[in-house]
C-alpha cells in the first residue's frame, strides 16, 4: 500500500494562493508589456479572472482553516484578527503611497511595471482583509444560530459564489445587471448583519474594546475602499481591472453594515450592561450552589456562596447567618459587613417584630418565604429574613440588612428564595451523604465483627482416633451469639463445649467473646464439669448484663477409660445415641443457665455425671436455634425429629449425619423461609 | 407480635402477655413488670396460657428481676404455660427459681 501524505490544507491553501497570485502577477505583466510595445500578447481577459477566482477561493480555504483550528474564538479576540488585518493592509497602503510621494516625478516613479506590481499588492490586501472579516462576521453572526439564519448565511455565500463569476458576464463594465447582484447582496448583508447575540455576553470593559476595535474597522475599510476607487478613476496604466469586482464590492459594503451595526448596538447595549452581567452572575451563583458538596468538604461553604450571591442580588449592605443547633440555641456562623453589636440590635428589633415572631413560629416549614422587614435602627432600614428548610424544619436563618427603606423588591425576594431552597438542598445532599458514608462503615465493621468472630470458633476440633468429631455454626445476623470450643486436657482426655447466649447480634457476640475467655482459662486448671460451671458461672455474673444469660453444656471426654463426664448450665439438652441397643435419648441432667444466679446459691443448682460409652455411639450437641426453627405452619423442628434422624442416620459419618441433620431443617423450614436465631450443631462419634 | 394486660385482683396483680416474647419485644414485658413494682404491687402474676413463644430475651427479662423482688419481698409467679414453654423454662432451670404452677387457683394459694 501507498501511504498517502496527509495532506495540510491550511499550508495547502496558503502555499496555492500565493501560487495564484503569483501567476496573476506575472500574466499582468506580460500583458503589460504586451500593451506598451504594442505586441498582442494573446492572453485572454477570462484567464485572468480565472485566476482572480482561484485567489479568493484559496484565501477563503486558508481562512476557513484557520478559524476553525483556533479554537480560542472569544468576541473580543475576533474582533481584534479583522481589526488588525486592516490595519496591516492600511498600513503597507500608506507605506506604498508615501514611497510614491517620495519619489514624486522621477523615472522610477513613472514606472508602469512597478505600479502593476504595487496594484497587485493592494488587490491581494484587499481581498484577505475583506475575506477575513467576512468569515470572522460569519462566526459572530452564526452564534448561538438557528436554523433559519444558516440557511440565510447559506444563501448569501452562494450569492457571493454568483458574484465571482459576475465578471465573466458583465466583462467589467458597470450595468443595472452589476446594479441589481449589488443590490441582492447587500440586502442579504443587511439582513444577517440583525444578527448580533454576541454583545450582550461581553462586559462592560469588554464592549469599550469592541467598540475601538469597530471603529478601527469602520476607518480602515472606508480607508481601503477609498484608495480602491482612487485606483479605478486612475486607470491609464492598469491593462486590467481587478478592483471593480461585484465579489469585493459586496463584502465591503457587508462589512461596513455589520461593523455599524454592531457598533451602535454596543454603544447603546453599554448603559444595561451591568443588569445583564448581574443576570448572568446570579445564574452562575445558582450553579455553584447547585453542585453538591463534596463529602470531605464543609457545609459552610455552600452557607459562604449562599450569602455572598444573596448579598450581590440584593445589593445588601450587611447579612448575617444563624444555624439552630438545639431548641434555642443559635450558633452564628457568618456575619458579612455588620458590626457585633448591632448585630445583637437588629436580633433584638426582629424578636420584638409581630410579623417576624409569626414567622418564626409557622409550623409548616414547606410553607416559610421570606421575610421583608421595615425597622427603625439608626443605620439600616430594612431586613429580609430567609429561612433554610432541610428535609421539612427550620435548620437556620439568614438575615440581609439594607440601609434603604423598602430595600427589597419582589424580585430579588424571588431569586434569594430560590438560592436559599438550593442551598439547603446541597446541605441536605451533603448531610445524607456524609450518613451514608457512614452506614457503610458501620458495615465494614460489621464486616470485621464477623470475621474476628468467626476466628473465636475453632478450625480445628482436638481429637483423637477413638473418636471422630465435626461441628456446624450459623448466624442469623452479621454475629452471633453461639459458641462451641475443645480443648486436650491430656493424653486420653479430651474436653467439648458448647454455649449459647441469650439474645442475638451485637450484644451476644460480645458475652460470646467473654465465654470463649473463660472456658480457655478455666478449662486449663483441669476442673471437673461442675467445678468448670460454678466457676464459669461466678466469673460471668461479673461481666454480663443484668437480663443476659448464658445457657452450656460441657463433656469431658476419657479415651482411656471410655468415660464421659458431663455438667449442663441450662443448655437444651445433648442427644445420645447408643449403638448397643440403637436408641437415642436425651440426657436428663438438671442445671440452671449461667448468669442468672449471681451469687453462691449456684452451686445447689448444677449437677454433675458420667456415664460410658461404647465403639459406635453418638453425641449429638446443639442450641436451640435448631429445636425452635418453625416451619412455615408455626411448628417447631422440636426434639423428636432430630432424635429420629440420628436413630435412622447412625451409620453415617459425623460429618454425614451433620449434613442430614441441617439439610432436613431447611427443608423443614421451608425454601426461602429463614431461621432467624443463631444455630449450631457439634456431632461426635465413637470408634 | 405481643400484647400485655395488666389484671388488678387485690392484692394480686396478673400480668397477661398474649403472643410471642422475643428480643424485638421482650422490652414491653419488662416495662410492663418494672411499672407494677414501682406502682407498690407485693404479688405479681403472670398468666402464661397466651404465650405462644419465648425466647431466651423473653426468659432474660424474668431472670432479671430474680433479685431485686427477693430483695424488695414482691413475689412473681407464673401459672398456666403451655407444655412447650414451660419446657424452655425448664431447661433453661428457671423453673427452679420462679414458682410456676399449672393454674391460676394453684397460684393463688401459694404463698
Amino acid at each position: 500500500m501507498i501511504k498517502l501524505p496527509t495532506i495540510h490544507i491550511g499550508r495547502l491553501s496558503l502555499l496555492l494562493s500565493i501560487l495564484v497570485w503569483l501567476a496573476l502577477l506575472f500574466v499582468d505583466l506580460v500583458r503589460l508589456f504586451g500593451v506598451i510595445n504594442n505586441l498582442n500578447s494573446g492572453i485572454a481577459a477570462e484567464f485572468t479572472w480565472v485566476l482572480e477566482i482561484l485567489f479568493f477561493l484559496t484565501v477563503y480555504f486558508f481562512y476557513n482553516y484557520n478559524l476553525q483550528k483556533n479554537a480560542q474564538n472569544e468576541f473580543l479576540n475576533l474582533l481584534w484578527r479583522a481589526a488588525s488585518t486592516g490595519i496591516f493592509a492600511s498600513a503597507a497602503f500608506l507605506v506604498i503611497q508615501v514611497f510614491y510621494q517620495f519619489l514624486g516625478d522621477s523615472k522610477l516613479g513613472q514606472e508602469p511595471f512597478l505600479r502593476n506590481f504595487f496594484y497587485h499588492v493592494h488587490f491581494a490586501l484587499i481581498s484577505i482583509f475583506l475575506i477575513s472579516t467576512t468569515l470572522l462576521w460569519k462566526k459572530l453572526i452564526l452564534y448561538q444560530k438557528t436554523k433559519q439564519v444558516v440557511q440565510q448565511w447559506q444563501t448569501y455565500e452562494i450569492g457571493l459564489l454568483i458574484a465571482m463569476f459576475f465578471v465573466f458576464f458583465s466583462q467589467n463594465t458597470f450595468g443595472y445587471s452589476f446594479i441589481f447582484g449589488f443590490v441582492i447582496l447587500t440586502v442579504l448583508g443587511g439582513f444577517l448583519s440583525v444578527n448580533l447575540k454576541w454583545i450582550p455576553y461581553l462586559t462592560f470593559k469588554e464592549k469599550w474594546k469592541s467598540l475601538l476595535f469597530l471603529a478601527i474597522i469602520i476607518i480602515c475599510s472606508v480607508y481601503l475602499f477609498l484608495q480602491t476607487n482612487a485606483y479605478s478613476s486612475a486607470q491609464q496604466t492598469y491593462p486590467i481591472n481587478l478592483l471593480d469586482n461585484l465579489f469585493l464590492i459586496s463584502l465591503y459594503i457587508f462589512i461596513l453594515i455589520y461593523a455599524l451595526f454592531s457598533f451602535l448596538v454596543t454603544l447603546f447595549n453599554l448603559p444595561t450592561s451591568s443588569v445583564f452581567e448581574q443576570k448572568l452572575t446570579e445564574a452562575i451563583n445558582f450553579q455553584r450552589l447547585s453542585q453538591s458538596i463534596q463529602p470531605d468538604e464543609d457545609e459552610e461553604k455552600v452557607l459562604d456562596i449562599l450569602m455572598d450571591s444573596s448579598m450581590s442580588a440584593s445589593f445588601a449592605d450587611g447579612a448575617w447567618l444563624e444555624m439552630y443547633q438545639t431548641d434555642r440555641d443559635q450558633a452564628i456562623l457568618q456575619t458579612r459587613w455588620i458590626e457585633e453589636k448591632e448585630r445583637e440590635e437588629l436580633s433584638k428589633l426582629i424578636e420584638s417584630n409581630s410579623a417576624a415572631q409569626n414567622w418564626a413560629k409557622e409550623s409548616k416549614a414547606d410553607l416559610l418565604n421570606p421575610l421583608p422587614l421595615k425597622i427603625s435602627h439608626p443605620k439600616f432600614g430594612s431586613l429580609l429574613l430567609v429561612p433554610l428548610v432541610i428535609n421539612k424544619s427550620v435548620i437556620g436563618r439568614m438575615v440581609l440588612c439594607k440601609e434603604l427603606k423598602d430595600g427589597f423588591n419582589k424580585e430579588m425576594v424571588s431569586i434569594i428564595e430560590t438560592f436559599a431552597r438550593q442551598a439547603s438542598i446541597s446541605v441536605e445532599n451533603h448531610r445524607l451523604l456524609n450518613q451514608a458514608i457512614q452506614n457503610e462503615r458501620y458495615q465494614e465493621e460489621l464486616k470485621i465483627a464477623q470475621r474476628v468472630q468467626k476466628a473465636l470458633l475453632p478450625n480445628n476440633l482436638d481429637h483423637n482416633k477413638d473418636f471422630e468429631i465435626c461441628a456446624y455454626s450459623n448466624a442469623a445476623d452479621e454475629v452471633g451469639g453461639d459458641y462451641y470450643d475443645t480443648f486436650q486436657l491430656d493424653q486420653h482426655r479430651y474436653a467439648i463445649i458448647i454455649g449459647d447466649v441469650s439474645g442475638k447480634g451485637t450484644s451476644a457476640a460480645f458475652h460470646m467473646a467473654q465465654m470463649k475467655g473463660v472456658f480457655q482459662s478455666l478449662i486449663q486448671l483441669n476442673l471437673s464439669p461442675k467445678e468448670f460451671m460454678i466457676r464459669s458461672n461466678a466469673a460471668l455474673s461479673r461481666c454480663l448484663e443484668r437480663n443476659h444469660f448464658i445457657t452450656a453444656s460441657i463433656f469431658i471426654i476419657d479415651t482411656l477409660h471410655h468415660q464421659v463426664c458431663h455438667a449442663r448450665a441450662g443448655h437444651v439438652p445433648t442427644l445420645f445415641y447408643r449403638s448397643g441397643n440403637q436408641k437415642a435419648e436425651y440426657l436428663g441432667i438438671g442445671g440452671l443457665g449461667l448468669g442468672i444466679l449471681r451469687n453462691m446459691q449456684y452451686e445447689k443448682h448444677v449437677e454433675e455425671k458420667e456415664f460410658t460409652y461404647h465403639s459406635g455411639d453418638i453425641l449429638v450437641l446443639f442450641t436451640d436455634g435448631i429445636v425452635e426453627a418453625k416451619n412455615q405452619k408455626s411448628q417447631q423442628f422440636g426434639f423428636e425429629r432430630i432424635r429420629a434422624l440420628v436413630e435412622i442416620n447412625y451409620h453415617l459419618s459425623p460429618k454425614e449425619i451433620q449434613a442430614k441433620l441441617i439439610d432436613t431443617l431447611h427443608d423443614f423450614v421451608g425454601g426461602d423461609g429463614l431461621i432467624d436465631d443463631d444455630y449450631s450443631l457439634l456431632v461426635v462419634k465413637f470408634n | 407480635m405481643l400484647s400485655i394486660e395488666t389484671l388488678q385482683e387485690h392484692p394480686h396483680f396478673i400480668l397477661l402477655p398474649k403472643g410471642e416474647i422475643d428480643a424485638s419485644n421482650s422490652v414491653q414485658l419488662d416495662e410492663s413488670i418494672r411499672k407494677l413494682a414501682e406502682n407498690g404491687a407485693k404479688s405479681i402474676l403472670v398468666d402464661g396460657s397466651a404465650i405462644e413463644y419465648i425466647s431466651s430475651a423473653g426468659l432474660g427479662v424474668f431472670m432479671s428481676y430474680l433479685e431485686d423482688f427477693q430483695e424488695q419481698g414482691i413475689s412473681l409467679k407464673i401459672f398456666s404455660l403451655s407444655p412447650r414453654v414451660l419446657e424452655v423454662f425448664q431447661i433453661l432451670g428457671l423453673d427452679q427459681l420462679i414458682p410456676i404452677f399449672p393454674e391460676k387457683e394453684a397460684a393463688l394459694n401459694a404463698n
